[in-house]
């Protein structure tokens, strides 16, 4: 889903506007949660934070095959954002997209903020919809994990749906084609994304349960 | 917290096991680009490693995977500044 600068239509007004306009916007939602995050702060996540952006980047290397010759990877948007919350969650996804367009070219500059804004903040903001998901007092683990699938389904949906109209400037159909199309592979590859992340939620939650920052600001009403 | 190597190393035995598996095939933005056959303008910038590979190493198993490992450190470098930005600034930690 990393959009490259090659997308990014440079003698276009709208293209450049929209990178643009995206830089801000993301850069906005970082500084927002980078405040959250230092007000949310809580101590002994250092360890976790690195360890779990690094699983991330390694996670998004390893390419799963989908129909049609085509392949996805995990985002780990909703992951991060159930194990630190949503502000770490936001700046850890950043640190992540950093790096991979820094070193690997993976993702572009001027596409940065789009890039940005598609995984880590939409990731990030996806944890608000687990909350909402498990607002009832009386929700189980079924429930939860429940909710974890559906809301990292929906993380990847919304940063495809976002990608489609982002790059549709470079596409001589514009987004009538960009849309439907991509919202056809994400569709799938958002599943092996919810999959994954609720297998992984499930068993650190069984196994280390008191690691979840992110779960506990869910259950003991953290002022967010 | 001691199991931060144990997990480091587990995160690198995972790249190996999987870096043969891992499906080459476009992901599903490059599909699209490539159905309506959109010309890509020239990448602003190339990257040190671009598409997770070191150059001068002609085996792409270990090419990719030292790729990999870099970042996975790099990555592991980088959230521990930023979780150590983020930390309140009186309350420094005594081990």
């Amino acid at each position: 889903m990393h959009i490259p600068d090659g997308l990014i239509a440079t003698g276009q007004p709208t293209s450049i506007t929209i990178a643009i306009a995206m830089w801000i916007v993301s850069m906005a939602f970082l500084a927002w949660s980078w405040k959250k995050a230092k007000t949310t702060y809580k101590r002994g996540i250092t360890a976790l934070l690195a360890i779990t952006s690094a699983f991330v980047f390694a996670a998004q290397m390893i390419n799963f095959p989908i129909t049609f010759g085509t392949s996805g990877h995990l985002v780990g948007g909703t992951f991060l954002a159930v194990l630190l919350g949503p502000y770490a969650a936001m700046l850890s996804m950043t640190i992540v997209l950093l790096m991979q367009a820094f070193f690997f070219a993976d993702g572009g500059i001027l596409a940065f903020g789009m890039n940005v804004f598609n995984m880590a903040v939409i990731g990030g903001l996806s944890f608000f919809l687990i909350k909402l998901f498990t607002k009832d007092p009386t929700c189980n683990h079924r429930r939860f994990i429940s909710s974890v699938f559906v809301a990292s389904w929906l993380s990847v949906i919304f940063g495809a749906l976002l990608a489609a109209l982002e790059v549709s400037p470079a596409f001589a159909g514009g987004f009538i084609v960009t849309v439907p199309s991509m919202l056809f592979y994400y569709a799938m590859i958002g599943l092996g994304e919810g999959t994954v992340t609720a297998l992984l939620i499930s068993s650190i939650q069984r196994m280390q349960p008191a690691i979840m920052s992110g779960l506990k600001m869910l259950k003991d009403g953290t002022r967010l | 917290m001691n199991k931060k190597p144990i997990v480091v190393a587990a995160i690198i035995v995972f790249l190996a096991f999987f870096i043969p598996f891992a499906s080459n095939n476009p992901d599903g933005l490059e599909r699209v680009v490539e159905t309506f056959e959109v010309t890509k303008q020239a990448p602003l910038w190339n990257g040190i490693m671009s598409d997770y590979a070191i150059a001068s190493i002609g085996d792409s198993y270990v090419s990719t995977l030292l790729a990999g490992v870099a970042g996975t450190f790099m990555v592991l470098i980088a959230g521990t500044l930023l979780a150590i930005a983020l930390a309140p600034q009186k309350t420094k930690s005594k081990k």
